[in-house]
Order: structure tokens, then sequence, then C-alpha cells
């Protein structure tokens, strides 16, 4: 427990949120991931802590920017350095922490204990080699399996996935795939040697409804089955109401709020997650609007630069309920209710204007 | 042919643009002589209107042709085939120059505010340009409109001398916005034009193209991917799949009453971001959408249709007006409306 009551640089004391989180498969604490670039240091990742639990989906949230990738990437170490390097922290997978270990311990736990996936499978398959081929050679490697052995898996695997004729599509390459083949390709390779945990990077935002909803039930249908816990990354609200179990949502580097789903949206507690709510236009409100009057709030500004935050809250210079401690001090994440964490000085008072 | 689709009441106003029977067919070469070997069919037959004022929604999955019905319109791809009126004249067979004056009336967003301006230019000559370009005023005119037009878009005077790559994508967007506004145009085409912007910029972009319209009495063909974001903005809504529209009616009727199966099942697909979501029950399709370089025969969408039935598969429905004001392509509908959509066939 030490890491987690340590003192942060900014001052501030972490909380000690693990304490609540039993059956936690993979904490990250106060993790620290930055990059130093010719224009300054990019506090892409700055005192992060979150917690995934066995079994179930923990959805990350946030805007192009706020650090929900980078997070994943440092949790598999695959952070390009340079120019980035993870500064602080730690990340605590089976007793252990993966920031501690080397490269070869490393390479053991990617595929074999923690798998991902990202939005664009193309960039992830290799052109030049059939997705049989890719995928049995994954499982060879991690299982120490046959050349003939793994392609029988790998078939398996297809299968699994419903790839229709997965023989047939053993053979094929990526760019014989359609988009949503391609990413029920990557889910069969990130599967097949059966990890505790799936780390999904907008598995689905490069896909058509219709085929992501394909995707996001396929994940479902698997988790169920074999029973690990996936980390989904995204920055669709929609896509976090109808998959994930608990919530973290992130601005700018930080995380600002954390709570169980049904909570998260029946009372955000952190202005910027209310913002963000309001923002989206609503199917149903909006088929219903025939005036066309309903306006959609907006956030006023926009994000600023992680190389030259502003002191304080990050989100103040946004806020409309912003004041002077905001603008003066970070505010500490609490647990304003059981399992709901907020990040803000108002949570309290907004909370319970909210309900 | 089906006939074009008329808006809900207000019958007598004649519509701003009218599109007939619309095609956009592209050629596959092959070969050292570049022999045709085939044909894509990105928009086979489309027929829409839009009144004045009036924002019609363009929704469909990618490679359903709604972008390219967006450039055919404006004739920035030359139609195959079909007609496009402006206010009832023909501008199908129209040569570059016959549709200048055309083109001050018909104007275009693009989705990658990337991509869409010239980084050699600052943000005031992007948006000064058509001004140039169609002869409209005085420099000194010409300045003093451009600065309205930053003022009215929301970006400071202190940015018109600034390029591209100092703007981030939502102002970049507002250049857009404020080079297709220029003009003073009567209808602008919107492809994706917040797609790829944060959710809390689209929403200030959503507003600003909201309040453009009531202000200048805008119409736009509003073509996206997104259906809520569809649904928020437009008046009506034309539902595309695989190069034509199965479904047309206003934003109510058709979240209200889809009557074409795909409509449905994309209704369905879309994640409600609001508590209790998690498991919902809905339809899912199966499959992907076909190639439109070899679609299906009969109705483009029955390979992933739940309720497809023989007729489908050989006979491709036409586009008609199944109860008032609501025009889809099925066969479902051949003895009147059938609603709820009939159960799934059995096979």
């Amino acid at each position: 427990m030490d890491i987690l009551t340590q003192v942060e640089p900014s001052g501030q004391v972490a909380p000690r949120e693990f304490a609540a989180l039993e059956d936690a498969v993979l904490e990250i604490a106060d993790l620290q991931t930055h990059f130093f670039t010719d224009d300054g240091v990019v506090r892409a990742v700055d005192g992060v802590s979150y917690a995934v639990r066995k079994g179930e989906t923990l959805g990350v949230v946030g805007e192009s920017g706020c650090g929900k990738s980078v997070t994943a990437l440092s949790i598999l170490r695959l952070v390009a350095n340079p120019p980035g390097r993870i500064v602080g922290g730690a990340i605590r997978f089976e007793g252990r922490d993966l920031l501690e270990m080397s490269e070869s311990e490393m390479e053991e736990i990617r595929g074999n204990e923690i798998s991902m996936i990202f939005q664009e499978p193309m960039t992830s398959l290799n052109p030049l080699f059939t997705v049989g081929r890719q995928i049995a050679e994954a499982i060879s490697l991690h299982q120490g399996l046959g050349k003939r052995e793994a392609m029988e898996l790998a078939i398996e695997m297809l299968n699994r996935v419903h790839i229709p004729e997965p023989a047939s599509r053993a053979q094929a390459y990526p760019h014989q795939l359609s988009g949503g083949m391609r990413q029920r390709v990557m889910i069969a390779m990130a599967m097949s040697c059966n990890p505790k945990i799936l780390i999904a990077d907008e598995p689905t935002t490069a896909l058509d409804v219709t085929i992501q909803a394909q995707i996001l039930d396929l994940m479902r249908e698997i988790q169920e089955q074999l029973g690990q816990a996936i980390i989904l990354i995204t920055h669709d609200m929609g896509v976090v109401a109808e998959n994930a179990d608990r919530v973290v949502v992130m601005y700018a580097g930080r995380k600002v709020e954390e709570a169980p789903v049904d909570e998260l949206f029946d009372n955000p507690g952190h202005p910027y997650t209310m913002g963000l709510l309001s923002a989206i236009p609503n199917l149903e409100e909006a088929a219903h609007d025939e005036g066309g009057q309903a306006r959609l709030n907006e956030i006023k500004g926009m994000v600023p630069s992680l190389a030259n935050l502003p002191p304080g809250c990050v989100f103040a210079p946004r806020c409309g309920f912003a004041t002077d401690q905001c603008t003066s001090a970070y505010p500490p994440l609490t647990e304003e209710r059981p399992g709901h964490w907020v990040a803000c000085w108002h949570a309290g008072r907004l909370l319970e204007a909210g309900s | 042919m089906s006939a074009p689709a008329t808006g809900n009441g207000a019958d007598g106003e004649a519509p701003l643009l009218a599109v007939h029977d619309l095609k956009k067919h592209f050629p596959i070469h092959h070969g050292v002589i570049s022999r045709v070997v085939g044909q894509v069919y990105a928009v086979d037959g489309v027929s829409f209107e839009i009144k004045p004022g009036e924002t019609l929604g363009l929704v469909g999955e990618s490679g359903c042709g709604k972008s390219t019905v967006g450039r055919t319109v404006l004739k920035l791809l030359e139609p195959t085939d079909g007609r496009i009126e402006v206010r009832g004249t023909d501008i199908t067979g129209l040569n570059a120059r016959a549709m200048m004056p055309y083109r001050q009336q018909m104007q275009m967003i693009f989705q990658d505010p990337y991509a869409s301006l010239n980084p050699r230019m600052s943000a005031a000559q992007i948006v000064e340009e058509p001004l140039i370009i169609h002869d409209v005023g005085a420099a000194a005119e010409r300045t003093e409109r451009v600065a309205q037009l930053f003022e009215r878009v929301g970006l400071g005077a202190r940015h018109m001398h600034s390029y591209p790559h100092e703007f981030s994508g939502g102002q970049r967007q507002r250049i857009g916005i404020a080079r297709a506004l220029a003009l003073n145009p009567d209808l602008i085409v919107g492809d994706e034009p917040v797609s790829a912007l944060d959710v809390s910029i689209q929403a200030q972009i959503i507003n600003l193209l909201k309040d453009l319209q009531e202000e200048f009495e805008l119409s736009y063909l509003f073509i996206a991917h997104d259906l809520a974001v569809v649904e928020h903005i437009s008046h009506r809504v034309a539902v595309m799949y695989l190069g034509r529209i199965v479904e047309i009616t206003d934003k109510t009727k058709l979240f209200e009453t889809p009557l074409h199966p795909y409509t449905e099942a994309l209704l369905s697909a879309v994640p409600i971001p609001k508590a209790r979501s998690r498991g919902r029950k809905r339809t899912i399709l199966a499959g992907d959408v076909p190639s439109p370089i070899n679609p299906p025969p009969g109705c483009h969408f029955h390979q992933r249709c739940p309720y497809a039935h023989d007729r489908c598969r050989v006979e491709a429905p036409t586009l008609r007006e199944i109860l008032p004001g609501h025009q889809a392509a099925c066969h479902l509908h051949d003895d009147g409306p059938a609603l709820p959509l009939a159960t799934p066939a059995g096979d």
C-alpha cells in the first residue's frame, strides 16, 4: 500500500482508492508519462490512478489528447522512448510492478497476460502474411506449440470470432478482408493466448455503426466465456454506457472522475463530465425536436496545451463553476459517494444540486 | 425512375434543389491500354428535393455513396445520368463557365479541416478567395467582408493573418464555414463537417451551423454517418444504402416509424449515452456492406435483411410513398404499410 499513500509531486495526497477495489487484476498508481519535445515537456499522463477488476469492463473516456491511450500504452510499456518516458508511478499486475520488469519479462506479459487491440487493425496486421499465419505465430511464440497445432488453434480462434469459413479465411491477406473482419482477426489474435486483461483502444472508432455493434457484441460474448478484464478506451459516451461496468473520465492527462456506469450517467459529478454529456446530441430527443430549437451545450474554449498547463484545476479556464480556489490549487480526488470519485472543489455541491 | 421526394406540408413551395434519378458510376480501368473492366456504382438512381431554409440529412455507412451525391450535386463530379435542378433550372449539362453563377449559390464544407485549407494561404486569403474568383466588390470592400465573416463565425480579427497550421481543428472548420459563407450562398453541402472534431468542439460547430441557417435562411445538405447528429440538425433525413436512398422522410417519422429494415437496424445500432443502456437488446445486422462494384441483384440490402423473402432477391424495390410524406424502398409494404415491420422470414 505504500505507493498508494505517497505524496504526489504537486503536493496532493494520492487517494487510497484501491483499498475499496477488491479483485483488482491491474492497478495503476500515480502514473506519469511525459514526452520530452522541442517545445517542452508534454505531460501526457500526469498522475493517473485506476484499477480494473477481474472480469469487468472498465471504460476510459475522454477527448483527443486527454492521455487515455498513452496510459494504456504505458501499461504494456509501449510508449516510444524517446521522446516519451514513464517518469513516475507504478503499474501492479499480480503483485508485481510492470515498471520494474526487464524487457524480457515484459515480453512474457505482452500477449500472454495482457493483450491489446487498436483502432485501425490494418496498421497492426502485417500486410505480407496471411492472417492465419500471423495468429499462429503469436500462438507458437507464446505457447510453444508446433506449426501445425498453432495453425489449427488459429483457425479455431477465427471460428470463435464468427468469421465464416475460417479455414479458407485463414489463408487471406489483411487487405482482402473488410474493416470489421480485420478487427475480428485482431480480437482472435489478442484472445489466442487467453490473456487476463484485454486493452481495447478505440476498437470500433474506424468502423461503421452496424459493424461496431457486431464487434462490441463479440467482445462481450468472449468476455462472458473467458472472463477476462477489459479496459475499453473510447471517446464515445454511448459505447461506454452500453459496455462498461465502471468508467474513468480523463481530461488533459488526469483522471477527473470515476464511477460505476449508471451512477456516472445519472449523477455526473465533474463539470467536464456534465459538459460532455450535454454536448452530445441525443438521438431520441433530437428526433422529437420538431422546431429544431434545441441547442447543444458547448464547452467553451479548448483543451489547454499539455506543455503549458494552467495552474490549479486544468479544466478551470473552461468551467462555468470555477472560483478562485480552482485556479490556485488542483482539487484532490475525493470519494463523494460509494465508488464515485471526483476531482473538483465543488463536486459535493454539484452532486447535491444534481440529485 | 422514382418520383422526387417531397417535403412535409408546404407543398406549394418550390424546391431550391431537385435531384432526379441521379447516377454516378466510376469506371474501373485495367491493363496497359486502360481498358474499362467494370464500374463502381457509387450512386445509382437517387432523387430528392431541398426547400429553402431546410436541412436534408443524408445518412449511411462508408461506401454508400453519400459523399458522391454531395459532390455530384455541386457538379464537382460529372453525373453519369439523371438531372440536377436549381430553382427549376436544369444545371446538369452546364459547362464550367455556365456553372459560375450557380457556384455562388451552392458552397461546400469538407470533413477534414486539415486537408481542405491551402497551407500556403493566410486565413483571410482563404476566405477572400471566392470573392476574388467571382469578382465581388473592390479590394477594400472585400477586406471588410472578410472581417465580418471572421466575426460571424467566432474567429477574432487577430487571427486573420495566421496560417491554417496555427489553428485548432475547430477553428479550421470555422475558417471553412466562413469561406463557404463568403458568397452568400443559398445552399451549403456539408460533407461530414463535424466528424473529425471532439464532442465539445463538435457541439460548438453544430450550434454555429444552426445559427447561420436561421440568420441567412440557408439550406443544408448535411452528409454524415452519425445518426444522432443528423437527427439533431436536420428537418428531413434520407437514408442511403449502397448507392440508393432506401428511406426518406421527416426526422421524427424516421425515428418513430422506420419503414425500411436497414433504417430500423441503423437506429438500433446507435449506442445510447444514458444510464442502464448496458446489455440493451438491439437488432444486430449480420455481414458487411456488399461491394458497389458488384452489388447484389434485387434489393441491395437483401443479404443482410432479417425480413428478406424470395422477391427481394430478384426484384429491386422502388422508392415510393408508403405513408403520407414518408417514402421507402421495400417490398414489405407492397400490400400497404406493414407496421411494425413483418416478423422475420423463417428460412
